[in-house]
């Protein structure tokens, strides 16, 4: 089981990545009764990849992105998912 | 098609005179926006737009669609822009069609509060110095928070 993540603007330009697939078995979740992957929990798993990471998506008003439509970190993430993860948009 | 997402520079003539047709409604106002040649005090030599394809499209036609029925337009059209854009050039385009002039001009000035915060793309101004990312406005954010409310300008 896996999702997609993607990055863009300033959060793909600091870790150099921009796509990639993540397993869903091996994030840790937070309530071993319930085996709920939610945003918190990817962001948790991808901030132990190191301090850039930690800090890049730690980062104030930062974004999240599932199949399209903003969600926040309780957001639940199932097989097959899309999550974005970007800086504030500046469109227009 | 009432979005379109595009490297191309906008044709605002053909995108009016689309919108208009045969039979206008009565009222017809656009916003037509083009890259700025500064940036504060610093010059801006092109604007450089990344975007997210398929939530760019969704959010647009959503926002649009949202914008016809709270203001009865009768059409609308959404054009943005990605890319590397020199200064002077577009980056976006929106129209609407009402019976009246207060729907019209609201439903452009609501359509463009609403993209600046609500649709995934991101400028970086290349300058002499170098490009840098630009940080989002709180008067975008507060303008966007106007339309929540049921605020007009």
């Amino acid at each position: 089981m896996s999702i997609t993540i993607k990055l863009f603007a300033s959060l793909r330009e600091a870790l150099g990545e921009s796509e990639f697939q993540l397993e869903l078995a091996a994030i840790p979740v937070e309530n071993e009764a319930s085996s709920v992957i939610n945003v918190a929990s990817i962001k948790t798993a991808l901030s132990a990849r190191g301090s850039q990471w930690h800090d890049a998506l730690n980062q104030p008003n930062l974004v999240h992105a599932l199949n399209h439509k903003v969600v926040y970190l309780d957001a639940i993430v199932a097989d097959g998912d899309e999550l974005a993860l970007f800086p504030p948009m500046t469109g227009g | 098609m009432t979005v379109s997402l595009q490297a191309e520079p906008i044709d605002v003539v053909a995108e009016y005179a689309a919108l208009v047709g045969e039979a206008p409604g009565a009222a017809v106002a656009t916003f037509t926006g083009y890259v700025r040649n500064h940036s504060g005090e610093n010059p801006v030599g092109a604007l450089e737009l990344e975007h997210y394809p398929e939530m760019a499209l969704r959010v647009l036609e959503e926002l649009g669609q949202q914008a016809a029925e709270r203001f009865g337009l009768l059409r609308w059209r959404i054009v943005h822009r990605f890319g590397v854009l020199p200064v002077s050039e577009t980056i976006v385009w929106v129209g609407a069609m009402a019976d009246h002039r207060g729907e019209a001009i609201s439903a452009c000035e609501c359509m463009m509060d609403m993209l600046k915060t609500d649709a995934p793309f991101w400028k970086r101004e290349q300058g002499p110095s170098g490009a840098r990312w630009v940080a989002s406005c709180e008067n975008d954010g507060q303008r966007r928070a106007r339309w929540e409310r049921g605020e007009r300008a």
